[in-house]
């Protein structure tokens, strides 16, 4: 099993989400109105985003939440959260493949 | 003027769907949305591959977890779904303007006048399913008929990914064959009296004369004599009045606070108050439903002096309902609210309008709610909720996430 540094999981099934939401450092591609992550700092370590599965926004009242489902370097699922209201990105979810 | 066609789009399995298109790992594997396998709850979407290990919709987590250990457990983001509604309306209304999307995931398209740019209406269907698939990962199953019942019937019978056109020369044999079932409006109730009359199928139904059905069926009977006959003239209506408009939700742990039990009914009435006032409209009746952790269910309705789209209003009924229900000994599990007789608030309601006041600050607090959120402005009671539920600026996290609006 693959765990990314910091979660625990109590289970021994194949596949577990976690919800994060803990404050992460990214390094992000604005262009042309759009934003796309690429790289991103947890827990000390420095995940390259190999893959990106799509993104979805959440209207939270006049602010918006861009949420990223993406393929870190080491084949696990993360959820990536970008909130407009505060200019800063969350880690929200995790999903571990055993 | 052209010739009347409807077409159905129903998502597959969509909350699984979702999940499914959203992460690549979870293709191919038996994704069950609802909750953690450990958790109390009920299975709120189970994918195709969950299905076939007796998975079903309703089912509680526990047993799902035991007839298949492999699926993966989701809690499910209501938000998520909601925005992958969205995009799909935003593709539908691309190929026509007359849609009637009936919930998230499924909608009529009156496609009479736009299927000539298109060539055909399967054609039609393969562009959207393409587009759907493409921009969201969810597959699509369409119906395609001179009506809304043709559309939806054969919607369903071709999942996942079916695309089913009922040609008129085809529907009255279409029909002929098909389990009685398949028509809306035949439960289960329903189903065992035409069975113990050995009806089985919609041709057995529509060869009876129609006082007869009548006779055995009541109101209902009508209706489905004229259904089973071909017969539907419901138009797609942009704008659909809900019969009814629920939310409901567990408490993580029993209780019997009732503090805690109001406070969540309080911010359940909230939920639905928005939602009227959001589609201009207003409800008249007001139903209140317990569940005890004995798993026995009370419930109780009664109607307002006139309908009302205020929250103070509705959960003063609640409220009422509350006290007038004889509490059992028991801790309660499951809370909900539903407001039924809705109607377009355009309909006056008393020769005087009376409560302006109410309906100034409601404005104000929608006009706060949409900048600001959902939690920008909350009755004091419900905020000891905090305590329970992890909130964000649209609302607290309910037990059941996947249904938390």
């Amino acid at each position: 099993m693959r765990y990314l540094k910091g979660v625990r999981t109590s289970t021994y099934i194949n596949m577990k989400f976690e919800d994060i939401y803990e404050p992460i450092e990214v390094i992000t591609h604005f262009q042309e109105g759009r934003l796309r992550p690429l790289r991103f700092k947890w827990n000390g370590r420095v995940y390259k985003i190999r893959q990106w599965n799509g993104f979805w926004i959440n209207r939270q009242g006049s602010n918006r939440q861009y949420h990223f489902s993406v393929q870190a370097d080491n084949s696990d699922f993360v959820e990536l959260m970008f909130d407009d209201a505060d200019l800063q990105w969350q880690i929200a979810r995790v999903c571990l493949d055993g | 003027m052209a010739e009347r066609l409807i077409m159905h789009i129903d998502a597959d399995a969509f909350f699984a769907s979702v999940e499914q298109g959203f992460n690549h790992q979870l293709r191919g594997r038996p994704v069950i949305v609802g909750g953690e396998a450990g958790q109390r709850g009920v299975v709120h979407t189970a994918s195709y591959e969950a299905r076939a290990c007796g998975i079903r919709t309703g089912m509680p987590l526990i047993r799902a977890k035991k007839l298949c250990p492999r699926a993966v457990f989701i809690k499910g983001d209501f938000a998520h779904y909601r925005a992958v509604g969205d995009s799909l309306r935003e593709i539908y209304l691309r190929y026509t303007p007359r849609v009637e999307f009936t919930s998230l995931d499924d909608a009529y398209l009156d496609i009479g006048d736009s299927v000539h740019l298109f060539g055909s209406p399967v054609y039609m269907a393969r562009e959207i399913r393409r587009e759907a698939e493409e921009k969201t990962g969810v597959s699509l199953s369409f119906g395609i008929g001179g009506s809304k019942m043709i559309a939806r019937i054969a919607s369903g019978l071709d999942k996942p990914r079916g695309i089913n056109h009922i040609t008129p020369e085809h529907e009255k044999a279409f029909l002929r064959e098909l389990a009685v079932e398949h028509l809306p409006g035949v439960g289960r109730r329903v189903k065992e009296k035409l069975v113990d009359l050995h009806i089985f199928t919609v041709g057995q139904l529509a060869a009876l004369p129609r006082l007869a059905v009548e006779q055995m069926l009541g109101k209902n009977g009508r209706t489905l004599w004229k259904l089973a006959n071909g017969i539907d003239e419901r138009e797609v209506e942009r704008k659909v009045v809900p019969r009814q408009i629920s939310r409901e939700t567990s408490f993580p742990r029993d209780t019997g606070d009732e503090k805690a039990i109001l406070g969540g009914l309080q911010y359940l009435t909230e939920r639905i108050a928005r939602r009227l006032r959001e589609q201009s409209l207003s409800a008249r009746t007001v139903g209140l439903k317990l569940g005890y952790a004995d798993f026995s269910r009370a419930a109780r309705a009664k109607s307002l002096e006139r309908a009302s789209s205020d929250g103070a209003e509705i959960f003063g009924m609640v409220r009422y309902l509350y006290g007038q229900m004889r509490l059992k000994r028991v801790h309660i599990r499951h809370i909900g609210v539903s407001v039924t007789q809705v109607r377009d608030k355009s309909v006056q309601e008393t020769l005087f309008d009376g409560p302006r006041r109410a309906e100034a600050l409601n404005s104000a607090v929608d006009e706060l709610r949409e900048r600001f959120g959902f939690m920008a402005v909350m009755p004091a009671e419900t905020l000891q909720l905090k305590s329970r539920y992890r909130n964000d600026a649209h609302g607290y996290i309910l037990h059941n996430p996947a249904l938390t609006r």
